[in-house]
């Protein structure tokens, strides 16, 4: 009779690329948490390159901007179309401004600026980064004595955390503008029925968890992007992985975020 | 006293790359590092700049490192000012010592000093191989440090901007007095540039003397060397 071998099985391969997954995961996790760690205790010595972090939001707020504004304005005026005509139907013309505006506010600017970014400006940060890594750069930085923590990480995560509440805040404004425009040209809803019910639904609250959820994706995708291109390794096609990483790892983070603040603050 | 090294080894996965390897380079004296690829020259290097700790063994070093890379390693989105002034504006204990004139004297010192003036604004990618090659070896010397390593500095290069990158070599060795290390596989620059010659083979020296001691060809590891032959004792794919 033939032995059982459970090394020879399918079950034993499975596992064995289920750990592979797993190493993987918990790598790239203690990767950021490591470099978490080395940001902060610099940003905490407010040890930071002015010069470069001017710079960095500089280039965030414009490589951003216009696609945030684009992909916010259209999202806001798909909802806006479709729901105001239905809403005064039912006799709820004057909350068309509050919907909008509430979705905008809690939910759909944030996140859509967090997927805009992650393609703008994370990809960018992280094949930038990985090129740099090896292409040699950093080695170079580190053998002139100079902290590539302090002069490429910090300016980078610090212009996420400052630069996407602005941008999320201008793509809000932009959404609800949009909104207001397409609920008055598709369904005739006047102006000021849609701007009277925007401030009637809206509350500073709102406004805080929005402007500091921003915050937080910013910092997630920038130390994310940042972190995967600095441990890139193997010429082009590391930096395409690296880029790859960068993308997907931000992707799931900033919705995983985004539920936990959901959980947190409306459940 | 320049560089010392004593007893050194590293292991990557558990393989010895550098095999207790000792050796000592002078002020003012530069030093071949030859071999295969593989046989762990570029370790030395990144062990004796930082880059790498060493499992054990002793580096010793007098001053400032500094190290030309295999591909230049310049900022590509600095432009060749930037880059050369690099480290005295942000190297933390260089920070703030030098004024908008004084970082203008020294880039324009330092690019005189490698045959390269007027380029400050241009980008490297503006610029050809050799011309990166010599912007890296002025941004590297702008510390005045003691000790320069070159990793395969004409690699890459045709014979012409070889020949042209050796004398800056040997110009800079001068000028500087800088205990030097030249990691190279190419006899010319062995040649042009070097006092002494150390030959790697699995980690470990398997010849050290002078160039002109290479040259005699008189154990096998030279004689398979000098005339790249692929019969000897060394083997390019040894298990």
């Amino acid at each position: 009779m033939e032995r059982f071998y459970f090394k020879n099985t399918f079950s034993y391969k499975i596992l064995l690329v289920l750990q592979e997954y797993l190493t993987v995961f918990l790598t790239t996790l203690g990767q950021i948490v490591i470099m978490m760690g080395r940001v902060f205790k610099r940003i905490i010595k407010l040890d930071v390159d002015i010069k470069e972090l001017i710079y960095q939001c500089a280039r965030f707020g414009v490589s951003s901007l216009p696609i945030t504004l684009s992909i916010v304005g259209m999202s806001s005026i798909i909802v806006a179309t479709q729901v105001a005509g239905e809403m005064i139907k039912q006799g709820g013309g004057n909350y068309v401004g509050m919907f909008v505006s509430l979705l905008l506010v809690r939910e759909e600017a944030v996140i859509m600026s967090g997927f805009a970014i992650i393609y703008m400006i994370g990809s960018s940060l992280a094949s930038e980064i990985a090129t740099m890594k090896v292409t040699d750069q950093i080695n170079a930085m580190r053998v002139l004595k100079v902290d590539p923590i302090r002069y490429l990480f910090v300016p980078r995560i610090l212009s996420g955390i400052i630069m996407m509440p602005l941008v999320v805040i201008v793509a809000t404004l932009f959404g609800i503008i949009g909104g207001a425009v397409s609920s008055n040209l598709s369904s005739g809803l006047s102006y000021r029925a849609f701007f009277d019910s925007v401030w009637f639904g809206l509350y500073v609250r709102d406004m805080y968890i929005s402007i500091f959820k921003a915050a937080v994706f910013g910092f997630v995708i920038a130390l994310i992007s940042c972190t995967a291109g600095y441990y890139a390794s193997g010429g082009a096609k590391g930096v395409g992985d690296a880029t790859t990483k960068a993308v997907v790892w931000s992707f799931i983070a900033i919705v995983f975020i985004d539920m936990i603040f959901a959980i947190a603050f409306f459940f | 006293m320049g560089i010392q090294v004593k007893n050194l080894v590293k292991e990557f996965d558990n393989k010895k790359v550098i095999d207790d390897i000792s050796f000592s380079v002078n002020d003012g004296e530069i030093l071949a590092i030859v071999g295969f690829s593989g046989s762990g020259k570029s370790t030395v290097l990144k062990l004796i700049s930082g880059l790498l700790t060493q499992d054990s063994g002793e580096i010793i070093t007098t001053g400032d490192i500094a190290m030309v890379f295999q591909y230049s390693a310049l900022f590509d989105s600095l432009n060749v000012f930037d880059n050369i002034s690099f480290a005295l504006v942000e190297r933390k204990d260089l920070r703030k010592k030098y004024t908008q004139t004084d970082l203008e004297r020294v880039v324009k010192e330092k690019l005189e000093l490698v045959g390269l003036s007027g380029i400050e604004d241009k980008f490297p990618s503006e610029l050809s191989g050799g011309m990166q090659k010599r912007v890296s070896f002025a941004r590297a010397i702008v510390t005045e440090p003691q000790i320069i390593l070159y990793d395969e500095p004409t690699a890459g290069l045709d014979p012409i901007s070889s020949t042209l990158i050796e004398d800056y070599i040997v110009r800079l060795k001068k000028e500087t007095n800088a205990a030097s290390i030249v990691v190279t596989h190419q006899m010319s620059t062995i040649k042009r540039t070097a006092d002494k010659v150390i030959m790697l083979y699995n980690g470990k020296i398997v010849f050290a003397g002078t160039p002109e001691e290479l040259q005699r060809e008189e154990t096998p590891y030279t004689k398979q060397f000098v005339n790249a032959s692929l019969d000897g004792p060394m083997k390019m794919f040894a298990e």
